[in-house]
């Protein structure tokens, strides 16, 4: 009987052809919505995690107290590859605030150096309009300010014995000058433990051209492949890193990176403005957080030369650190905040599944608010079609009045109404279905470079598709609901006299 | 037998009752054709409404093959609609999407049977009005005559033993309300009794028995031979 009912509501779905059609599209685009942002949500989350694993969950970073904020947020850096995956870019936002407090409240000086004064000397304004005037010495003297005293890493390794291997890397924002141009960089500053110990941070680190660091007493650079192709950098050319003379020993192996990126690099222009616009990300956080690592738009001064050449423009040291298997990740922080003390540094253990964890927190949060406004689409749909139904009731009165007199029980005029708009529901949840699938696909190759994911693939898994599909029929059934009880209530004369 | 006991009927519109039935009493045997006559608004379609348990009587009692029909649920109601009665409306109340077959096996379907029975039995009851090559039309496609010989058709399929008319020829013209007629007549066996509320006169010419309603009473009933 239910398949005889079937086949009737799918006959009046015909019938009324483009009201159908019109009511099915009310549902397909909340269930497109909802599938798009939820496999574009779970497939971020699925990405970042997969970078995190990637990077290993014994890590422990060590930042500089007054940058400890910047630090989580910067974790985004640290992921393989040269995109800054979503944890850096929300993350970093959120922790750049942080940082910038923290510096602002430390700072003794009475200094006003904050991540943002920075972007905006950096001229990293992406809308194009013309740059504030730079002065570099006054963003010396801020980045002298925001430094911290860094740790002695070997000693480190002595006095907590859980960790294995520790290394620490640096970024700094320096006026670089060439034959030809110049402007500002991002000069990151690894040293050679952390190149020995945590290359995968770096994307590896694969030399394209030319050759690894040779030793730590010449001024040696590694330039990252954009930053290269951008500068017509080549293996034994010159690069002036603020006035101080290097000499380009290698070239890395470009990250991934996507079109409008190409794009921007046939287009950009090579002046301290276009360079930074090229280099950053949207803003002066992003540009300080995500230059700790981004190996295409940085170049590499080893830090033990660094330290030397370059002193008093540190900034942002971290120290990464790796736990030996089975070593609790509690236990070792507290081991290295005794340490630090110790030493007479500062600065704030972070494991990376605490990053991890503050990460995950936000974009879960932020795919449940826009699943819920998906959800209300989907809702707007479902009113629709409870709308439709009504009408439809309305307008089938007479034949609820012959259906009654042919013998249809009240039971089963209801079945026939609620079939009719579940059905409608369930294909406007599987044309949903297909176009949120395509449309995540399509929206992942998009969005993906521009929230700093770079690729990723959606996750619509057998959950996603059983739900959407169940929900929707159950929605188009539920706003039947209403609408099929008056049928069923008609009383058949009544219903038969209806014109 | 159809027995119907001091059956009254009242409906309300807005806020004035309108008594339809104020007390009919009747006897309808198995196996005639009958006829209920009168003007409009003298109770005929109510009393055939009642009659076939499409409505219920606002007092009074309803017995058909000795089953009260007053003291049945409204699923009981609608089975027995199902199983005994087969409705011929003057509006023919064919449901426009489905074709003359869809139609004729709508009640088949409800009762559970398969699509394959279905079409069977509707193809077989269509033969029998005559419209055996019509049946893949929709109603619209249908002349009046036809839509009302697929409309019997439907009452017909489920073999009832009752058959209900209201004003079946109202809407034909004169030769084909004749042929509608003469179907209906066919119809009548010593199982299957057919009834026909009208106001044409002509149709009282071959009924078995003929009633005659005024304001909601029994005026008078008359049994009469007719060849058939």
């Amino acid at each position: 009987m239910t398949f005889n009912l079937f086949r009737l509501a799918l006959k009046n779905i015909r019938s009324r052809r483009t009201r159908s059609w019109l009511t099915i599209l009310g549902v397909l685009v909340g269930v497109t919505a909802v599938v798009a942002l939820l496999s574009i949500g779970t497939g971020v989350q699925e990405a970042v995690l997969q970078q995190f694993e990637d990077i290993g969950y014994d890590i422990i970073l060590i930042a500089p107290t007054n940058v400890a904020g910047a630090a989580r947020g910067a974790i985004g850096g640290f992921m393989p590859g040269s995109s800054m995956p979503a944890g850096g870019q929300f993350g970093g936002r959120i922790a750049a605030r942080t940082a910038t407090q923290a510096t602002s409240s430390e700072d003794t000086t009475g200094g006003t150096f904050s991540p943002e004064n920075l972007g905006t000397s950096a001229t990293t304004d992406t809308s194009g309009a013309a740059a504030e005037p730079f002065n570099p010495e006054e963003m010396r003297a801020a980045f002298a300010r925001a430094a911290a005293p860094s740790l002695d890493t070997s000693l480190l390794l002595t006095q907590v014995p859980q960790l294995i291997e520790a290394g620490t890397l640096g970024t700094q924002i320096q006026p670089i000058e060439t034959e030809t141009t110049s402007g500002f960089l991002r000069v990151s500053t690894p040293s050679l433990d952390f190149l020995e110990a945590f290359p995968s941070v770096l994307g590896g680190f694969q030399i394209a051209r030319g050759s690894f660091f040779t030793n730590t007493t010449e001024n040696q650079v590694i330039v990252g492949a954009r930053s290269a192709e951008l500068l017509q950098m080549a293996i034994g050319d010159s690069i002036s890193i603020d006035s101080i003379p290097f000499t380009v020993v290698g070239i890395l192996e470009s990250g991934d990176r996507d079109a409008s990126e190409e794009e921007d690099v046939e287009d950009g222009a090579l002046s301290g403005q276009g360079l930074a616009q090229n280099l950053g990300t949207g803003n002066s956080a992003d540009l300080v957080l995500s230059g700790l690592t981004n190996t295409d738009d940085s170049l590499f001064v080893l830090s033990e030369r660094a330290s030397e050449v370059l002193v008093g423009r540190a900034m942002s040291a971290v120290t990464i650190t790796r736990v030996q298997p089975g070593a609790s990740i509690s236990d070792t922080k507290d081991a290295i905040n005794v340490a630090i003390g110790i030493q007479g540094s500062s600065g704030t253990p972070i494991s990376i599944q605490e990053v991890a964890d503050e990460i995950q927190g936000t974009l879960s949060l932020i795919e449940t608010v826009l699943a819920s406004i998906a959800a209300v689409a989907l809702i707007v749909g479902g009113v629709g079609l409870m709308n439709t139904m009504y009408t439809a009731v309305l307008e089938r009165t007479r034949e609820i009045g012959i259906l009654k007199s042919v013998g249809a029980r009240d039971g089963q005029v209801m079945t026939l109404f609620l079939v009719d708009s579940g059905l409608m529901g369930f294909i406007g949840g599987i044309l949903g279905l297909i176009l949120g699938s395509t449309l995540s696909l399509l929206g992942s190759r998009l969005l993906g470079p521009s929230l700093g994911v770079g690729s990723f693939t959606p996750i619509i898994d057998g959950w996603l598709v059983s739900g959407v599909l169940v929900f929707s029929f159950v929605l188009g059934a539920l706003s039947g609901v209403w609408p099929a009880w008056r049928a069923s209530r008609l009383n058949p004369v009544d219903a038969l006299a209806a014109e | 037998m159809l027995v119907l006991h001091d059956v009254h009927k009242t409906f309300l519109m807005g806020e004035t009752q309108v008594h339809a039935l104020r007390g009919v009493s009747l006897e309808l045997p198995a196996g005639q054709f009958s006829v209920i006559m009168g003007q409009s608004g003298s109770g005929k379609s109510t009393l055939m409404h009642v009659a076939g348990s499409l409505d219920v009587p606002t007092s009074g009692r309803v017995e058909y093959g000795g089953l009260d029909l007053t003291t049945l649920t409204s699923r009981e109601r609608a089975e027995f609609r199902s199983s005994d009665v087969g409705f011929v409306f003057q509006k023919y109340n064919l449901v426009g999407n489905l074709t003359a077959i869809e139609n004729v096996a709508l009640p088949l379907l409800l009762r559970n049977a398969t699509t394959k029975q279905a079409n069977a039995q509707a193809q077989e009851a269509l033969e029998t009005v005559g419209l055996k090559d019509r049946m893949a039309h929709r109603p619209s496609k249908l002349s009046g005559g036809e839509q009302q010989r697929v409309a019997i058709a439907r009452a017909l399929v489920n073999d009832p033993t009752m058959i209900l008319a209201d004003e079946p020829t109202g809407n034909l013209d004169t030769v084909t309300g004749e042929r509608i007629l003469e179907l209906l007549r066919q119809l009548t066996t010593n199982e299957k009794m057919v009834l026909v509320v009208t106001h044409n006169p002509e149709i009282a010419d071959i009924a078995d028995l003929v009633i005659y309603l005024r304001d909601g009473k029994v005026e008078s009933q008359q049994f009469q031979e007719v060849t058939r």
